[in-house]
């Protein structure tokens, strides 16, 4: 192995064809041809990695390995899993521009505005949302909102709760947001303590129905670059945890590369001007 | 040009009927099933819609009934299916279809339906 | 105005039920005129002895997505032969919602439908045995490319082989080629199928070119 093998191996434009049918059924995720280059060399890499020889092998490994372990890791590589403070903003943006003053305008109650954020991972993507919140939303003098962040993951948890964050997870965040909502320790940064108290943390299972059933009328959810790494059956059953979870006419937000349309039926697809989004529908008169 | 959104499950199908359209002059875009045409359709403009009827989470009856109520502007839908039957065909047509072919299709007459269709025919 | 949290005690579950929380409790909640209700039951009901029979009754009546996925993904949860059934028996409803959530359903479900498959790729109705082609696509059986070969050198609807020639595409090996090959021949008049054994023949001789 090594060097040598690695060198070895080629991926034909028919392996390309056949390998990106089959993630994008899989996965939903497409790679057009530009990403040809990207896709072989993680291939080739998962190739080697595996102790297979040829594409042909490794494919037909990927395809009957009933454990799904390998599709697991390929999706790894394939998707750069990182977070930071202010990913995938537009999103945001369409939170506050678009979802949220939908959400008030049919609002009849003074009750909180719900959010839950899963996974929470290290606490980038709950802070985010509670910073854009202050920081672009008006409706937050107007409105009570809580934020629940939630992880499967205890050490995550942790992470989250304290808030410490390297250089290059707050580097998108503009210079006076920083100022004003961090401050500087050793190498890093943590998020205020005024942030930490307002995000509610919870260890949960987001696949087991039982552990989600205290988690209810979320008006907005965001449950970003999670369900591509699980199969059809666990993201059928997360999606309806996540149904059950939510207000009717409440929104939910996915990853920029993941689509409802390889998870679940039970949402609409709604299209703003910053970003597409999915809705549970009002319940329809009864039948 | 004008653009195509051609709905299967089927990968080959997808890439004949985008064989067939692109050697007319036609742009052609994929979907897998319907919601993912729902996503394309609100995020593009489409000339013509081609809609197979089995596929999961959301069937071509559902795209098309979803399709009629969302506020963009229309296109007409071929519903291309292995269903032959008559019901098949007046639920596809109660649907929002505006024709109908059974699989599988000859080239030249899925060229010829498309060309009467983008016409107003 | 701001941020809140609430305390722990109030994030009790607000659905009210009028109902007993118990299997014969389920069973009456699936026929409840709220939707939301009968969703509850479904998916509450997985645990009660002939849960399948019950589920796949009101899956005849019901009409509204949400308690269809619910009961589907409890037909999955609980697997057993009823399910597949009564699965096998949607493959034959009028309703195409109803027989792709099928299929679907019938997909997770890998050890208990490979059991069936055979019978269901032989079935006389030709919509039957082209959802069987598309089941076998999830299973990761080592036979599945046999079953394919078998179809697309003996079935004799075109619609049939085709959807067979479409997975080939996608694992078909050089022990599919000849067979691949017939059917070209047995279909000469019909393009798609010229089209989808070109591309299936030409994936699969590419993987074996690179081989050597």
């Amino acid at each position: 192995m090594g060097s040598t093998m690695i060198n070895d191996i080629r991926i034909s434009y028919e392996d390309f064809q056949k390998f990106r049918e089959y993630f994008y059924h899989k996965t939903g995720i497409w790679f057009d041809e530009s990403k040809r280059y990207f896709v072989d060399k993680r291939l080739v890499e998962r190739i080697a990695a595996t102790g297979m020889c040829n594409f042909r092998s490794y494919f037909t490994m990927l395809r009957f390995q009933a454990s799904g372990d390998e599709l697991q890791n390929l999706i790894n590589s394939m998707t750069v899993n990182e977070t930071y403070f202010f990913r995938e903003e537009y999103q945001l943006k369409c939170l506050v521009k678009s979802v949220l003053p939908e959400i008030t305008e049919k609002k009849f109650d003074n009750l909180p505005i719900r959010i839950w954020s899963i996974p929470s991972s290290s606490g980038e993507e709950p802070y985010s949302i509670a910073i854009y919140l202050l920081e672009y939303w008006e409706g937050i003098n107007h409105w009570d909102v809580e934020i629940i962040s939630s992880d499967i993951d205890t050490n995550m948890l942790h992470c989250a709760r304290k808030g410490f964050y390297s250089h290059r997870s707050v580097q998108y965040l503009p210079a006076q947001i920083l100022h004003k909502y961090f401050r500087n320790t050793d190498g890093g940064y943590q998020i205020s303590e005024e942030l930490r108290n307002v995000i509610e943390f919870t260890r949960v299972n987001l696949f087991d129905p039982t552990e989600t059933k205290s988690y209810r009328n979320f008006d907005i959810v965001f449950c970003r670059n999670l369900l591509i790494y699980f199969d059809d059956m666990s993201r059928r059953q997360a999606a309806e945890n996540l149904y059950d979870a939510m207000k009717p006419g409440g929104f939910i937000f996915l990853g920029h590369s993941e689509s409802m349309s390889r998870i679940s039926p039970l949402f609409k697809v709604r299209k703003f001007a910053e970003a597409v989004v999915y809705q549970k529908p009002y319940y329809k008169s009864e039948v | 040009m004008k653009r195509i959104l051609v709905i299967d499950d089927a990968a080959t199908v997808r890439m004949y009927h985008k064989s067939i359209l692109r050697s007319e002059g036609y742009e052609v875009e994929e979907a897998i099933n319907g919601i993912e045409a729902i996503e394309k359709a609100l995020n593009g403009h489409f000339d013509i819609y081609i809609v197979d009827i089995n596929m999961p989470k959301l069937d071509g009856y559902g795209f098309l009934k979803e399709l009629r109520t969302l506020e963009i502007p229309q296109a007409p839908a071929i519903m291309v299916s292995t269903e032959s039957d008559d019901t098949d065909k007046k639920k596809a047509f109660t649907c929002g279809a505006n024709y109908y072919l059974v699989k599988p299709v000859k080239p030249e007459q899925l060229a010829t339906i498309v060309k009467l269709l983008i016409r107003g025919e | 105005m701001g941020f809140v949290k609430r305390q722990k005690e109030e994030r009790a579950d607000v659905n009210e039920r009028v109902y007993e929380r118990n299997c014969d409790g389920f069973s009456a909640q699936l026929k409840d005129p709220d939707p939301a209700v009968r969703r509850w039951a479904a998916r509450d009901i997985v645990e009660c002895p002939g849960a399948s029979t019950v589920l796949l009754e009101r899956l005849e009546k019901e009409e509204a997505i949400e308690v269809r996925q619910a009961i589907f993904t409890s037909l999955i949860n609980i697997g057993d032969r009823d399910a597949i059934t009564g699965l096998v028996e949607c493959l034959r409803s009028e309703d195409a919602a109803l027989r792709n959530e099928a299929i679907e359903a019938m997909k997770q479900l890998p050890e208990g439908v490979s059991a069936i498959i055979k019978e269901l790729l032989k079935d006389d109705d030709p919509d039957v045995r082209i959802f069987a082609v598309n089941i076998l696509e999830a299973l990761s059986h080592p036979d599945v490319e046999e079953w394919l070969i078998d179809v697309i050198e003996s079935d004799s609807h075109v619609n049939v082989c085709a959807t067979a020639v479409d997975l080939l595409a996608e694992i078909g090996t050089e022990k599919s080629l000849n067979s691949l090959d017939k059917l070209r021949t047995r279909f000469s008049s019909e393009p798609y199928i010229q089209f989808a054994v070109n591309i299936a023949i030409e994936r699969i001789t590419n993987g074996q070119y690179h081989d050597k």
